[in-house]
């Protein structure tokens, strides 16, 4: 193997700017989905302090009253969640798989770099354009993230530049998923068969398979909608043939689906830091790609759970499918578990954030169990029982899975470590906080405290629940600022990382930190899920 | 670069374990000091604050929920527990420097945790299926209503057997509105949207159902404890969302004959005339606007008449000015008007006082009317 | 900074777009299927609007559960060669022209595998045309259908025809262009026996595109 020494390193001959800007290098493209991602994950934290300040106490005493008018309110709420679901949980994992992918299965870049670098700047784009509708008169889009009809027709401009927003977003994901599914398939190093893949590229492969099957029904959903509001269409006019429902049955295709996308990446990111950080394999490999799979099959059966009190589903069907995919969900939940027993754990940040990820989930599992009780969910629906159980899945879940991937792979992206201290600072403020924040909307959907209301009465007895809330909220707020402040600190002054500094298993820790351009000078042999494990420890014998 | 073998006897779990009672602690004082004791804390996890619901069919929501809870609460303590031990009881000690027993998997185990909770998940789908024939099970019913909702309140269409309406209730809350019911005997429900999706909901019957535009859903049930019970619009229907709340009465049969007959006399009657003679006294201003007054301070003058000169600014949606006083008793209720228009209110003589003014149709909408 | 060159230079020579990774078609073969894929679950979702409308429809005029709508009974009806106010009825000929096209397209591709640049490039000219053809042909056809007063607006029956058939039209109008692209790279000599993964990937679009309208056609005007 010949090597030259190029002394000094070629100078660049164009600007960094020009270099991030026109790039087509999987690994910078993921971290402009992970710096995008967090813009919107402030901007969407911020319109949910508004939503919290607004509801922190009744003010029916004051008739003007209140932070904000009910009409922003509607905008807050909306935007709040469609900042936080599509241009925040679903890019930030991509991110992750566009930055780990390749490197996990040893390939030199994605199938198709330049898409790849258009599917990221869809991102802002599209952002920019749902955003624009607070500048417009009428103001943003408000008839919440999912948008019903008759009400979204008759809401101002706001509703039609969040349609080409997300339209925008979804092409953006499904040009993703197209990428991740052949750079999967056909871009494997050699002797990675698809059972030594890593757990995040299963997720990441059938995520993909999700996006690409799911999301375009979402856009016909959209367009539909568009052509009702701007062409005098009649889809969902029952005054003319059409049919409120039908959009609800289109958009939960996707939406239901969607849930996964946020979160089988998620799982994949905690499945390859609880392995690491317990110095053991993952417990029931296969069992998770089965269970993985069975997920997203069985997520695309059970989108009309979100419709039971409409009186237009079949409804033992959908609860059965619902019930059901609790399941792998189990399996996956007993052998994370199952690797951590009788490991040796190190209680780091990621593992942290990882174990907080499972208890947390536990929970959200078992609330969406209530609601897939049909007759429980008549009471539950549309109340804060169900705000509870999307934060408890989507923030105590793929939030906490996020910020565990940040600290588990900041290392390799940046080549220095984040600092442990202001890591557990940021743990403890953001695990206490969204508990505070989310716990008592369990009571308050009890207590009979519908959704996306902007005020109610002093008398309904659920001011001191809301008021935790609230101050939950802003404790999530401030256990954002030693996030922050670890990210700019260790970017300049982070302990040097390595190649590997957790010991890890996975092809993308035989590379420096962070990797070169071609990703690889060389790959070790691989002979199991752990290439990287195996040279360590000198096993070169597939078991 | 490898991580250091950190020390399982060091500071962590101590400090793991005095943050974790910190908290705690703090969070019980908190909760005293908020007026919480261990039976509310408990009751909080159930339905209405345990008190559960007022029908024939919310007992068997209530079951179901109980079922689903106590499954849910081992469900959460097994495995909360076995994460919590793992943590604790695994950490990695400054003597482990071989590689803990690499186990890859154990196939029996996978079998038994799939086939056991697909076994619960299994059992709970029919228990909930059970108990969702006998929430939607059709009742013959004598009271027959259908609720209109509308941008942004309720009304209510008493129908007879022919499905004509015999009164229309125009208050969808307070003493002199709501929805008045008998107690003890099945009620037929039939929903109706003017407008947009809404959804008909009543926290103590643990029911709702969707208001869709174009489909009429119907549903029975039998209220079987008289009380006056809360309800709301709970699907997203614009900016007077949380505005469309609403009353149940659920009253005796004598007392609903006696209400409904009176309802439709009221109607039928002539109406008495207006108030004759020009606006007298001072005029106050007062606008409604997207379900909401423009103000929430009025000032009016002691022992003279005045007028609220009252533009609704709400297309389509009715609104008035209702006047009580500190004991909440009634002192003056204008005629409700439909936006977008203008009518003068002229109001008696008030003594001194602090009155609340509101909009009868929406209750949300009050401010307070100082009178001196 | 010391770099292997040995890696480097072993490095494959071409772009991706001739990768053909682990044996068996070539990415953008594969990510043209994938692609298709996605577009083939767009319109399943319009579709299952159409038949869910469908099966429902009661004629806000008359009340009355009739698909089409009287009003607009004859419109849709592709075996007479005149509409009722006597304009010519030319949904046939646009078919029976993209079915041609897909097969002209089809012997473009084999022409270039064969490495006859002169078969491919003839073949994928006659398809472009015929593609323009449809697309002017749907025009017609849409102004003949305004005439009639079928518009976006009449009723859901006029939603779902001028939905479904005006995304098809988009696609077409894409496919049209993206087989440009193609004819333009094959005239200035990009391609050959070897290296053609962007004209099959294109032409399986373009059969996609013929097969949409086979069902769409089938679906609106046959049943």
């Amino acid at each position: 193997m010949a090597t030259t020494t190029l002394n000094p390193a070629a100078p660049a001959y164009r600007s960094t700017l020009y270099e991030w800007l026109t790039t087509t290098d999987h690994k910078k493209i993921g971290i402009m989905y992970l710096i995008n991602s967090m813009i919107f994950f402030v901007a969407g934290g911020a319109l949910a302090l508004v939503v919290r300040i607004q509801l922190v106490t009744p003010k029916n005493a004051d008739v003007v009253g209140g932070l904000v008018t009910p009409d922003f309110y509607n905008q807050a709420f909306t935007m709040h969640a469609s900042f936080m679901l599509f241009l925040f949980v679903i890019p930030i994992l991509a991110g992750f798989g566009n930055y780990a992918v390749p490197l996990q299965i040893g390939a030199p870049d994605m199938a198709f770099p330049r898409i790849n670098a258009l599917s990221f700047w869809l991102l802002p784009l599209g952002g920019l354009l749902m955003a624009s509708g607070f500048f417009v008169s009428g103001g943003s889009a408000a008839a919440g993230w999912t948008e019903y009809p008759p009400l979204s027709s008759q809401l101002g401009t706001g509703t039609d530049l969040w349609i080409m927003g997300l339209t925008l977003i979804g092409t953006s994901s499904i040009l993703g998923a197209i990428n991740f599914l052949v750079t999967i398939f056909k871009m494997r190093a050699p002797g990675l068969t698809l059972f030594r893949m890593p757990i995040l590229t299963w997720t990441v492969l059938v995520t993909s398979v999700l996006v690409l099957m799911a999301t375009p029904v979402l856009t016909s959903a959209l367009i539909m909608l568009f052509i009702d509001r701007n062409y005098g269409g009649h889809f969902f006019d029952p005054n003319n043939g059409g049919n409120a429902v039908l959009y609800q049955n289109v958009f939960w295709f996707y939406s239901h689906p969607a849930v996964y996308i946020m979160v089988l990446p998620a799982m994949g990111i905690i499945s390859e830091v609880l392995p690491v950080f317990s110095r053991k394999p993952l417990f029931g490999y296969k069992a998770f790609v089965f269970a993985t799979v069975g997920i997203g099959a069985l997520g695309f059966s059970v989108w009309a759970h979100h419709m039971f009190t409409t009186g237009a589903v079949f409804l033992p069907f959908f609860s059965l499918m619902t019930f059901l995919i609790a399941v792998p969900t189990g399996v996956k939940m007993f052998n994370w578990i199952a690797t951590m027993w009788r490991g040796q754990l190190s209680v780091s940040t990621p593992l942290l954030f990882a174990v907080g990820f499972l208890s947390m989930f536990l929970i959200g599992g078992l609330n969406g169990a209530f609601a897939a009780a049909v007759p429980v969910d008549f009471a539950l629906h549309d109340t804060y029982w169900v705000v509870a159980h999307i934060h408890y899945v989507l923030f105590g879940g793929s939030v906490f899975a996020v910020f565990a991937g940040i600290y588990y792979w900041f290392p390799k992206m940046t080549g220095r470590m984040l600092g442990e201290g202001l890591g557990k600072l940021q743990f403890i403020l953001m695990f206490i906080g969204f508990n505070l924040t989310f716990f008592p909307m369990h009571q308050l959907g009890l207590a009979g405290m519908p959704r996306r209301i902007a005020d109610y009465a002093s008398t309904a007895g659920w001011t001191e629940l809301n008021v935790l809330a609230t101050i939950g909220g802003f404790v999530i707020a401030l256990s954002t600022l030693p996030f922050f402040w670890n990210v700019l600190v260790s970017l300049r002054n982070g302990r040097i990382a390595g190649d590997d500094p957790w010991e890890a298993n996975t092809l993308e820790w035989a590379t420096s930190s962070p990797p070169p351009p071609y990703n690889f000078d060389h790959l070790p042999e691989i002979r199991s899920e752990r290439p990287v494990f195996d040279a360590r420890h000198g096993r070169t014998a597939a078991h | 670069m490898s991580m250091p073998p950190r020390s399982r006897t060091g500071s962590g779990p101590l400090l793991a374990g005095l943050i974790i009672a910190a908290v705690v602690l703090v969070g019980i004082v908190a909760l005293a000091a908020a007026g919480a004791t261990p039976a509310s804390v408990w009751n909080s996890f159930f339905p209405m604050h345990g008190t559960g619901g007022v029908t024939d069919r919310s007992t068997s929501v209530q079951n179901l929920y109980d079922i689903v809870f106590y499954i849910a609460v081992v469900i959460f303590l097994l495995v909360e527990g076995l994460i919590v031990w793992s943590v604790f009881r695994y950490r990695r000690k400054p003597t482990d420097t071989d590689l803990p027993p690499q186990t890859h998997g154990n196939n029996l185990i996978e079998v038994i945790w799939t086939i056991v909770p697909t076994a619960i998940v299994i059992f709970l789908f029919v228990a909930s299926w059970q108990t969702l024939n006998t929430v939607d099970a059709a009742a013959p019913a004598q009271v027959n209503v259908r609720a209109v909702a509308a941008q942004f309140q309720w009304s209510f269409d008493y129908l007879d057997e022919q499905g004509g309406t015999v009164f229309t209730q125009q208050l969808p809350s307070g003493e002199a509105g709501g929805l008045v019911l008998p107690v003890g005997e099945p009620v037929h429900i039939e929903l109706r949207s003017a407008d947009v999706i809404h959804a008909f909901y009543v926290p103590k019957f643990l029911f709702k159902r969707d208001v869709v535009p174009g489909k009429d859903n119907t549903f029975d049930f039998t209220v079987e404890e008289p009380g006056t019970y809360g309800g709301q619009c709970a699907e997203l229907c614009g900016s007077g969302h949380a505005a469309m709340v609403f009353d149940v009465h659920a009253v005796s049969r004598a007392e609903y004959d006696t209400w409904l007959t009176d309802q439709v006399a009221q109607a039928n009657a002539t109406p008495a005339p207006a108030p004759s003679g020009e606006a007298a006294g001072p005029t106050i201003e007062l606008e409604a606007l997207n379900v909401a007054f423009n103000t929430g301070t009025l000032e009016a003058p002691k022992d003279a008449p005045f007028t609220i000169h009252f533009k609704n600014d709400d297309n389509g949606v009715p609104h008035n000015v209702e006047i009580k006083d500190g004991g909440g008793a009634e002192a003056f209720k204008g005629d409700i008007v439909t936006g977008v228009t203008e009518t003068s209110y002229a109001v008696p003589p008030l003594p001194a006082g602090s009155y609340t003014f509101l909009c009868t149709v929406h209750p949300n909408m009050t401010g307070t009317l100082t009178v001196q | 900074m010391a770099v292997d060159t040995a890696a480097l230079t072993a490095a494959e020579p071409h772009g991706q777009a001739e990768a053909h990774g682990s044996g068996g078609i070539g990415n953008p073969v594969l990510g043209m299927l994938l692609f298709i894929t996605s577009e083939v679950m767009f319109f399943a979702g319009l579709f299952a609007a159409y038949f869910s409308i469908r099966a429902n429809f009661v004629n806000p005029a008359t009340g009355a559960h009739e698909w089409p709508p009287q009003e607009f009974e004859h419109l849709l009806n592709p075996f007479t060669l005149f509409t009722e106010s006597g304009a010519l009825n030319l949904i046939v000929p646009a078919t029976i022209i993209l079915v041609i096209s897909s097969f002209t397209c089809q012997f473009a591709v084999n022409g270039i595998k064969h490495d006859n640049r002169t078969t491919f490039i003839r073949n994928m000219s006659v398809t472009i045309i015929l593609g323009i053809t449809f697309l002017v042909l749907q025009l017609y056809d849409y102004s003949v259908l305004f005439g009639e007063g079928l518009s976006m607006s009449s009723t859901t029956f006029g939603t779902t025809y001028f939905t479904l058939t005006g995304f098809h039209f988009a696609h077409v109008f894409g496919g049209v262009l993206m087989l440009g692209v193609v004819l333009y790279r094959g005239m200035a000599g990009q391609f050959s026996g070897r290296h053609h993964d962007m004209v099959e990937a294109s032409s399986l679009y373009w059969h996609f595109v013929d097969v949409v309208w086979i069902l769409l056609f089938s679906i609106l005007y046959l049943l």
